[in-house]
């Protein structure tokens, strides 16, 4: 298993643009990825999930990643939140 | 008469009605990528003629954004749509948005679920064009939409078929 912590640093936290994007990034991995804040554990990939988060700037989300490819994943999804959360 | 047959159309499966009066138009049109090449899935636009959002079927609010420019709705058959108001609207931060539901609450269609300002939102500079999506589109083996015309308030603009 593999883990990924991000602070959302986007002022308007993962709304609906950032979470579609996010969504398809995970889309393209077999392994498993869960995302979860204080408040839930959501399917990474799936979009009303990651939505429902409502998660702001300034919290933290923690993904984990369960599979053949979660290696490549991990970095993969480290990556897209530096660049765009 | 013509309410009770609307009232058997909102319980008929995979049937989506219009949430918004106005011209309903292709989601490829719409100039937000998000939106126009299908990323949060696919679906219709609508150009609002009257900034009021009702329920497209029976069933529950997933969530209602806390900045109200959008609003989630899981229908009593599965289908999970997105009402997303204007593009970029979540600047706004609720400014021209007035919720009427919440989450988890239960929804018939045709129930109001937020107002908005046309105008106001236009005059801001925000293109103020409505997609409605089918976030699980994978889901469905087809969905047929009905675009190029204006619709009313439970219009039926889209069928999902698994």
């Amino acid at each position: 298993m593999q883990e990924v912590r991000h602070v959302i640093n986007d002022e308007l936290g993962l709304h609906a643009r950032p979470a579609g994007l996010l969504v398809k990034t995970a889309g393209a991995f077999g392994c498993m990825i869960k995302v979860r804040n204080a408040a839930k554990e959501v399917d990474a990939k799936r979009i009303m999930g990651v939505m429902g988060l409502g998660a702001k700037q300034g919290d933290e989300v923690m993904f984990t990643f369960e599979g053949e490819d979660e290696v490549d994943a991990a970095e993969t999804v480290a990556k897209f939140l530096q660049e765009n959360l | 008469m013509i309410d009770i047959l609307k009232g058997l159309f909102g319980n008929k499966k995979g049937v989506i009605q219009s949430p918004i009066e106005g011209k309903a138009v292709p989601i490829s049109t719409v100039s937000d990528p998000t939106f126009g090449e299908e990323i949060l899935g696919k679906g219709i636009a609508i150009q609002p003629a009257k900034g009021r959002v009702v329920s497209p079927v029976d069933g529950t609010v997933a969530l209602m954004f806390d900045t109200k420019h959008a609003v989630s709705i899981v229908s009593d058959d599965g289908a999970e749509i997105l009402i997303h108001i204007g593009l970029d609207t979540v600047k706004l931060k609720g400014k021209h948005f007035t919720a009427h539901a919440k989450a988890d609450d239960k929804v018939k269609a045709g129930d109001l679920l937020l107002e908005f300002d046309i105008d106001k939102i236009a005059a801001e500079g925000y293109d103020v064009i409505a997609p409605v999506i089918i976030c699980n589109t994978s889901d469905y083996a087809t969905i047929d939409t009905v675009t190029g015309k204006n619709v009313k308030e439970r219009d039926r603009i889209m069928v999902l078929k698994k």
